[in-house]
């Protein structure tokens, strides 16, 4: 059984790791916390419900509007919301982020109701026995391609020049204003690349179960999983997706699914008090 | 002769013009009646209806509301209700206890209603209980209905959804018995929340009822995956297991026996059974998926449904007439128009509540069990079938009459 549940755990906490990644990958580049992260993944399990339903595209030519979609509108987010804003208090970003959650939802539930919807993308279902371990095949299937889209924004963000201008502008923004970096088009790009990493995970959970607006609460999970792993750091981001889904599993299948609050928030409360920048960020340390 | 014939005929003319004119008058003072304070004006009633219309059970809550709102569209049509439209206002209560005390305070005096319909929080039903007996504006057909709101009977609440008790006895009677079971071996996937803990005590008593073996196992609302659970009904074997949640735990819970190889029926309470849930579980899965419910959906019997798929086509809810809860939601429209009918011509909150608590049927066409308000029973609906869906046709099907089902009623 234990086996079981880390395999299980595993391949939730992938899905888990990819939404969080973009939540990294938007804080890393703008800092900005974005609380609208988990709504932004419900967004794009209903972007996958009009690629699929609405527009009856094929299952590539689905990923293919979701991805364009999702980017499209990170980069309306940043240009309408985030950009106007530069330079404010912490709290008024806080407060677009959380505002922009409930238009969203609002939105949805205009223009799909608000009931849920069902998406079925024609990916591989059933399941299959590996050792002692049953996998389901969509379960597996989600696993696989976050550790691709994982892999893909590693290779971007350390290979590519844009990937070496954001992580330029990550580190310093001033300078790299000063170095004539265009910083407006690294932080749309920064939220372009974090709603469409949190869509693709909201496809395969709208998959999983349905497209519903309540998919918002499951993709807060990004949250605890990105404080955990560290804010500041993008291998931290997908450990601590990681962690959050192996605990999930332990904790309902050994003590009870309300258990799972306790086991992942008591660590998030650890990490705020005695390494507050997480497991795998960087102190930073300013000069007086 | 002819003098006294001639008499008569007069003193009969003068009778019935009498008469007439008696009777002209009391139709024009009930044509003419207004109660304000009742929300009864010369030409519309104003009746409440709450409903979480965006909150987490808006899945559920919506195609009620629509249904409801439908059933009043077709009644106004026809002219409304001794001559008065039936206006609704709507409140969306986002399945919050706050909200629904404050449209309930908005309809008793701040716009006042008639009567109010809705309320489909529990939690919100029993903090209520003083205040409806207070405020004495009519409750009538809950979308919902606590325990608190009826055991006793509450003076101006009416419920109008199938009951938890009679969901758990039907089910675990029906299965039992399809199956041919002597001491059925149960395991019931329910929220963690109260309503959750209540279906689990009703399950449990029906279970052990018949010396069966039972094992309730909590999931949460918002679950990402049913893994632990199911590996929790994989160890215990069961002949057959019950559903007790939101769309997504049937989805997650039935997926994830599928996954486990595990083939034993499932059956979930009345709220689950939507088209919704079967689409998102497809054949392999939904072939073990079966509800209890108290309404029919509409292709789960198309004779007696041809009004409500009229006025679901009319109005542009098609696609919400297999769904229990649209059905549920028209059931209890027509009612309320039934009920402020026979309230009477002048009809006021009193009246309405006086006339429902001396004993009521509704006349529900077959869409549901029988309706009935009794001075001691305030429930309404008790007899509940077992339902499926047949992906083959696209329709429901049902085991039978509500009839046949009251056997296992206790």
């Amino acid at each position: 059984m234990l086996m079981q549940f880390l395999a299980s755990g595993f391949m939730l906490g992938s899905v888990y790791g990819l939404v969080a990644l973009g939540f990294a990958a938007i804080y890393k580049a703008t800092r900005v916390f974005n609380f609208a992260q988990g709504m932004l993944m419900a967004t794009g399990a209903y972007l996958a419900v009009t690629g699929s339903v609405v527009l009856g595209l094929p299952l590539v030519g689905t990923i293919a509007f979701v991805v364009v979609a999702a980017g499209t509108l990170g980069v309306v987010i940043q240009w309408l919301l985030i950009r106007p804003l530069a330079g404010r208090p912490l709290l008024a970003m806080v407060m677009i982020t959380i505002a922009l959650s409930i238009i969203l939802r609002a939105l949805i539930v205009i223009i799909f109701g608000g009931g849920a919807q069902t998406l079925r993308l024609g990916l591989p279902e059933g399941s299959f026995v590996l050792g002692s371990v049953r996998i389901s095949a969509i379960h597996a299937t989600a696993a696989g391609v976050s550790w691709l889209c994982m892999a893909l924004f590693m290779v971007f963000f350390r290979f590519s020049k844009a990937g070496l201008l954001m992580r330029a502008t990550a580190d310093s923004h001033e300078a790299a204003v000063l170095s004539g970096v265009n910083v407006n088009r690294i932080n749309a790009t920064a939220w372009a690349l974090g709603t469409i990493l949190a869509a693709i995970g909201g496809v395969f959970l709208g998959q999983l179960q349905v497209a519903s607006v309540e998919l918002e609460n499951i993709g807060l999970l990004a949250l605890p999983a990105v404080v955990i792993g560290g804010l500041q750091s993008i291998p931290g981001a997908i450990i601590g997706g990681l962690l959050v889904g192996l605990i999930e599993q332990l904790s309902s299948g050994y003590i009870s699914p309300k258990a799972r609050d306790i086991f992942v928030y008591v660590p998030l409360l650890i990490i705020l008090l005695v390494r507050p920048w997480g497991l795998f960020g960087e102190r930073e340390l300013g000069r007086v | 002769m002819p003098t006294i014939r001639h008499a008569s005929r007069w003193k009969a003319l003068l009778l019935s013009g009498a008469v007439l004119c008696l009777a002209f008058n009391a139709s024009a003072r009930a044509a003419n009646f207004e109660s304000p304070q009742d929300g009864v004006y010369a030409d519309h009633i104003d009746w409440g209806m709450t409903a979480d219309m965006s909150g987490p059970s808006s899945g559920a809550q919506n195609p009620w509301g629509q249904g409801f709102q439908d059933a009043v569209k077709v009644v106004n049509e026809k002219g409304g209700v001794g001559g008065r439209k039936i206006n609704v206002l709507v409140e969306d209560t986002r399945y919050d206890a706050t909200a629904e005390r404050v449209a309930y305070e908005k309809f008793v005096s701040q716009t006042p209603a008639l009567g109010t319909s809705g309320m489909g929080n529990s939690s919100a039903q029993t903090a209520m209980v003083p205040l409806i007996k207070r405020s004495k504006l009519p409750v009538v057909g809950t979308y919902t209905t606590a325990k608190a709101a009826v055991e006793p009977p509450t003076p101006y609440f009416y419920g109008g959804f199938c009951g938890f008790k009679e969901m758990a006895q039907t089910g675990v009677g029906f299965f039992t018995d399809h199956l041919a079971l002597k001491q059925p071996t149960v395991a019931l996937v329910h929220l963690d929340v109260a309503s959750g803990k209540e279906y689990a005590g009703y399950m449990e008593a029906a279970v052990t009822a018949r010396g069966g073996t039972f094992k309730a196992i909590p999931i949460k609302v918002v679950a990402a995956d049913a893994t632990p659970q199911v590996l929790d009904i994989l160890a215990m074997k069961p002949d057959f297991v019950a559903i007790h949640g939101v769309t997504t735990t049937s989805i997650l819970v039935m997926k994830a026996m599928l996954q486990y190889g595990i083939n034993a029926p499932a059956f979930a309470i009345s709220y689950l059974g939507t088209p919704t849930v079967y689409d998102g579980l497809g054949p392999d899965a939904g072939k073990n998926y079966y509800f209890v419910s108290c309404f029919s959906p509409a292709s789960s019997d198309l004779k007696v449904s041809v009004a409500l798929s009229a006025a679901a086509d009319k109005f542009g809810h098609s696609a919400l007439k297999d769904d229990v809860n649209y059905v549920a939601g028209y059931v209890i429209g027509n009612m309320v128009a039934d009920a402020i009918g026979k309230a009477g011509a002048e009809p006021t909150r009193e009246k309405l509540s006086a006339m429902l608590n001396t004993g009521y049927v509704a006349n529900t066409g077959g869409l549901s069990s029988e309706l009935k308000y009794t001075p001691t029973d305030h429930f309404g609906l008790t007899a509940l079938k077992p339902l499926s869906f047949d992906y083959a046709t696209k329709s429901f099907k049902s085991y039978g009459e509500y009839a046949d089902f009251g056997k296992y009623l206790q």
